[in-house]
């Protein structure tokens, strides 16, 4: 059981509770509240500070835009392109249509490389397909690298955040899981004092276990090269020491040229870390001899994402370099915090990009978990459009539920049949108004509030107060004003 | 091996299907909009002066010396890093290696032996001043990527030609793209606990950068 979350999140959206469910028990926890509270309050300042210096700050979202959707538009040739340049450059280059597919392939070479034990750099990929329970059912041992993801393997627990994936737990619950699994029962909650027992903890797992699995924040077609961006080193130890390297990435990470980095690393780690550059990035291509790994692999998984590819308003999900930033933007995740989304991807992105992954077989409730205020777009490097989206896929979700039996007499769509009558005539609608007012008016408190509603409308006012209607509406008091000749 | 080659052209295939359904509306690539800022606009001794403070920002040790000064000041550095035992890129120059240290020259080190030593002393390719950043293409003077990951002290020389004001100006000094590249901006750092920076984690915890006024 997870000390930070008291309940073990689940992150499979095939499995995982409708958002709704799942955010209640989130918000029932004060203490992963105020912690993801904290955590969003200093990115988003550090952010803030960093992007207001940039004097050319929306060129470069502009520029990182049109980079991302003319890599998306093009896509066949340019992974045709990578896959030709690492190849030469001594690369293996491995394609996945899905989760089970990519499960295999690695373990077949991990297999092949008569591996028990593998180190990894974060991937949220991996996540996505459920790769570590794979890899243990094989046999093989995973040992986590990055700190946050160490505090989660060890405290049995799950991401909450595409960058910051433990930010829901404090340093306290961090002591107590590292004086426990490591056996330090001295641990004090010092920050530096976890930093070193981790550093510690995992020091002689880089130098001894020869192959290790990362995922990929950009391929570069030209050059076939992969670029990483990370802070604590532990991505270029798995990078540089081991015999053998699996990388896993989605099949629209690919950038046309090396030159686009000029661009999307500023972009990114402004808006991730709110940092002018993360402290490492690494980028390199196939297998050099006497440097770095000798045997290199390299995963395109699809997994869903060719289908978004083809849809008109769906399509620039994909341009998503994983910053984060609309998480931390969000008023409905800084409630909820990451595991109330059922997947690795929380917050405005995972909400349009899981349940499309899903082909809208799961995750269904999660278009609908958001409020539509457009922060997250504001601050999206890409330019990302995610109410937009979100809107796009509230309609295949209702269309898909009208065409479901037993639908015909639900309070829903019944309500909503209702209010299509009466908003196609303005008498009905005055009449409409006239009977909300006077109906309502039994429920209105004296402070002008609605605190609580019988029946269905409790189902609202259950988790917040309705503002009273008021005595008039604008078109009474504009024909009023009329008459009084002012 | 039938199965992969099935599996790669069903993706492509329905990578392109999809790629065609709907019109571009972007331009080739030469054409896409890049109206952010590729030159700086400061003068030499700013950009020099702008890279130090972001060097120093990230707790690095910058000093600066004249180039016939240099070996002298690789010395004074290494001692005052209170280290003995350094490994050395097998391109480094060797008046660099001041005497009175331990040197180990990397003619293909074991990785055991590159994780005894304390230190490490490179040469690198280029600094962006904007934000602090170093970067390395692991040129012979620069070293095996290992090199400068493993000890803990990582003592860079950069000269004043090779510090650029914007990361794009780094790249317009690429004419071919490396195949391998490191961009260091800072010692290693995380803030995965309750977002408090805390520096040194995998990577070298000390970062110091001797300034060689080849140009001003």
């Amino acid at each position: 059981m997870s000390v930070a979350a008291g309940h073990r999140a689940v992150l499979d959206p095939e499995l995982a509770s409708p958002f709704p469910i799942a955010a209640e028990v989130e918000l029932r926890n004060p203490q992963l509240r105020k912690n993801v509270a904290h955590a969003i309050d200093v990115i988003q300042a550090k952010r803030g500070r960093l992007v207001a210096e940039k004097t050319d700050w929306q060129q470069l979202r502009s520029a990182a835009s049109a980079i991302r959707a003319h890599a998306l538009e093009n896509l066949g040739e340019y992974l045709a392109e990578f896959e030709t340049r690492c190849t030469a450059a001594g690369g293996v280059v491995h394609w996945a249509r899905d989760a089970a597919e990519a499960r295999k392939i690695i373990v077949d070479l991990l297999r092949q490389e008569n591996a028990s034990e593998v180190i990894k750099i974060k991937t949220m990929t991996s996540a996505e397909i459920q790769l570590n329970p794979a890899l243990e059912a094989a046999g093989v041992s995973v040992f986590e690298t990055d700190l946050a993801e160490i505090i989660l393997q060890l405290g049995d627990d799950e991401p909450s955040h595409i960058v910051v994936p433990a930010l829901h737990v404090n340093r306290s619950q961090v002591r107590e899981i590292f004086a426990r699994r490591m056996g330090l029962p001295e641990l004090s909650d010092d920050p530096r004092a976890l930093t070193a027992a981790a550093r510690n903890y995992l020091r002689r797992k880089f130098l001894d276990i020869p192959t290790a699995i990362s995922g990929a924040n950009f391929l570069i077609a030209e050059t076939g090269g992969v670029a990483i961006v990370e802070s604590e080193g532990n991505g270029r130890m798995c990078l540089t020491l081991p015999r053998t390297m699996i990388t896993l990435a989605g099949i629209e990470k690919v950038l046309p040229r090396y030159q686009d980095l000029e661009v999307m690393l500023q972009v990114l780690a402004r808006s991730a870390t709110g940092e002018r550059m993360n402290p490492y990035t690494s980028l390199w291509t196939g297998v050099t001899p006497g440097d770095g790994p000798q045997r290199f692999h390299v995963v395109l998984l699809d997994n869903g994402r060719s289908a978004i590819l083809g849809k008109k308003t769906e399509r620039q999900t994909l341009k998503c370099i994983r910053c984060g930033a609309c998480q931390n933007a969000c008023p409905v995740y800084r409630q909820t915090g990451g595991h109330a989304y059922g997947s690795v991807y929380g917050g405005p992105i995972g909400a349009i990009l899981t349940p499309q992954l899903m082909r809208l077989e799961h995750a269904q409730t999660l278009p609908f978990a958001s409020s539509l205020c457009g922060a997250c777009y504001e601050v999206c490097p890409v330019k990302i459009n995610i109410p937009e989206v979100l809107i796009e896929l509230r309609a295949q979700v209702v269309d898909q539920e009208r065409k479901q039996a037993g639908r015909v007499f639900d309070p829903m769509y019944l309500g909503m049949r209702a209010a299509g009558f009466v908003f196609m005539s303005a008498g009905r609608f005055r009449l409409a108004q006239w009977l909300g007012r006077a109906g309502l008016r039994l429920f209105t408190r004296k402070d002008g509030w609605i605190h609580a509603l019988p029946s269905l409308g409790a189902r609202w006012t259950g988790t917040r107060d309705l503002r009273g209607l008021p005595k008039q509406t604008f078109h009474e008091w504009w024909a009023q004003r009329g008459k009084e000749g002012s | 091996m039938s199965t992969q080659i099935s599996s790669r052209q069903l993706i492509l295939d329905s990578v392109r299907a999809a790629t065609e359904r709907l019109p571009k509306q972007t331009a080739g690539w030469t054409e896409l909009p890049r109206r952010y800022m590729r030159r700086g606009s400061l003068d030499a001794e700013a950009r020099l002066r702008l890279m130090t403070e972001r060097l120093r920002e990230y707790d690095a040790e910058v000093v600066e010396c004249a180039p016939g000064d240099l070996p002298a000041a690789v010395a004074a550095r290494l001692a005052a890093s209170g280290r003995h035992s350094f490994v050395a890129p097998e391109g480094l120059p060797g008046e660099w290696m001041a005497a009175g240290f331990d040197w180990k020259i990397d003619h293909a080190l074991p990785t055991p032996e590159i994780e005894t030593v304390e230190g490490v002393l490179t040469a690198a390719t280029c600094g962006v001043a904007e934000s602090g950043t170093i970067v390395l293409h692991h040129s012979a003077a620069e070293g095996r990527r290992v090199l400068t990951l493993l000890p803990d002290f990582h003592l860079c020389v950069l000269r004043a030609s090779q510090v650029v004001e914007t990361l794009p100006e780094y790249f317009d000094r690429c004419h071919t793209a490396p195949p391998l590249v490191t961009w260091i901006s800072g010692p290693s750092a995380t803030a995965d606990i309750e977002m408090t920076r805390i520096k040194g984690v995998h990577g070298p915890r000390f970062l110091a950068v001797i300034l060689v006024r080849d140009e001003v």
